[in-house]
């Protein structure tokens, strides 16, 4: 494994748009599609990509329901994903650690 | 190679910062306000003319006929708040939704008790108790404005202020003025719904709450 911390971020949540995705799903149980893409201000094409690639990786789940007859798009962080996202925020926290402590 | 580590620790931060940004944005209440303020503040508006005509002066009528008004009022905002969760296909229960009403609960329990036992007791005088329901009202803003943005906690401060303006024109006032006790639940209760709830009708559509 490389010790340099800043290398060993994982590439796929790095991303900018990934990462905000992971972030919002962290402190929330759930949200919808619609949530997301309010908050984050994406597209819908944009989140769409995004997702299936956290998906595609296990990272995050997502649930397809119907709610008043409407359809219902819900993500969530998989255990998975979790530790993944908990794995990045120490390897930040590390780096600024360790610079302060240089 | 300092300076390198120095560039990645200032980016670290940064990156924590957004981090820490998107997870408060994500766990807060994000249902318009605007229309749920000004329906309360109508309700409330309305109530105090339908009191001051009826003369509900005495401490059990007065009780009883602001409980049912505050009864009407969460009843509205819970289907506003329905509505807006069904339009955009999201579930009405939702995480922010359940942490905004356990954070109210509490207060707004109080008050309600507080006025039941002056009800069932016929003790006490009306003059006091709209002071009393801002003050709780306006704890109850406070701690459900942790969770929600557009300055909840300021409004519940303003409500905390309006109490004690209450307590002080009540005991200034009180035994001169007739129907002073409903001139205050509307003011309170009414004019700073409606208030606020203008202020934010004008101001979400320019910064619409994410």
């Amino acid at each position: 494994m490389n010790p340099e911390p800043f290398l060993q971020l994982d590439r796929l949540i790095h991303e900018k748009g990934r990462l905000a995705i992971m972030s919002m799903l962290a402190a929330s149980p759930e949200l919808s599609f619609t949530e997301l893409r309010d908050s984050l201000g994406m597209t819908d094409g944009n989140l769409t990509t995004h997702i299936r690639t956290l998906q595609q990786e296990g990272y995050i789940s997502v649930a397809k329901t119907y709610q008043n007859n409407r359809p219902l798009t819900t993500c969530s962080l998989t255990a998975s994903g979790r530790k993944a996202f908990t794995g990045y925020i120490n390897l930040l926290e590390q780096i600024v650690r360790q610079n302060k402590s240089k | 190679m300092q300076s390198i580590g120095i560039m990645q620790s200032h980016w670290a931060e940064e990156n924590l910062q957004t981090i820490r940004i998107l997870m408060e944005r994500s766990a807060v209440y994000r249902r318009a306000l605007a229309p749920i303020m000004l329906i309360t503040g109508g309700i409330g508006t309305a109530a105090t003319v339908v009191g001051l005509a009826g003369h509900f002066d005495s401490v059990i009528k007065f009780c009883a006929f602001w409980l049912c008004v505050a009864l009407v009022s969460v009843a509205g905002a819970l289907l506003v708040v329905r509505r807006q969760a069904g339009k955009d296909g999201e579930s009405f229960w939702s995480p922010p939704t359940r942490r905004v009403s356990q954070a109210l609960l509490p207060p707004l329990f109080g008050g309600m008790v507080i006025g039941l036992i002056c009800m069932v007791t016929g003790r006490g005088d009306p003059i006091y108790l709209p002071s009393l329901w801002a003050l709780f009202y306006g704890c109850a803003l406070h701690s459900a404005g942790f969770f929600m943005q557009r300055g909840m906690k300021w409004f519940g401060w303003i409500f905390i202020l309006g109490s004690c303006l209450s307590a002080y024109i009540s005991l200034t006032f009180g035994q001169e003025m007739h129907g002073l006790a409903h001139w205050l639940m509307g003011v309170l209760f009414g004019g700073l719904h409606l208030f606020y709830g203008g202020y934010l009708y004008l101001t979400e559509k320019k910064n619409p709450v994410a």
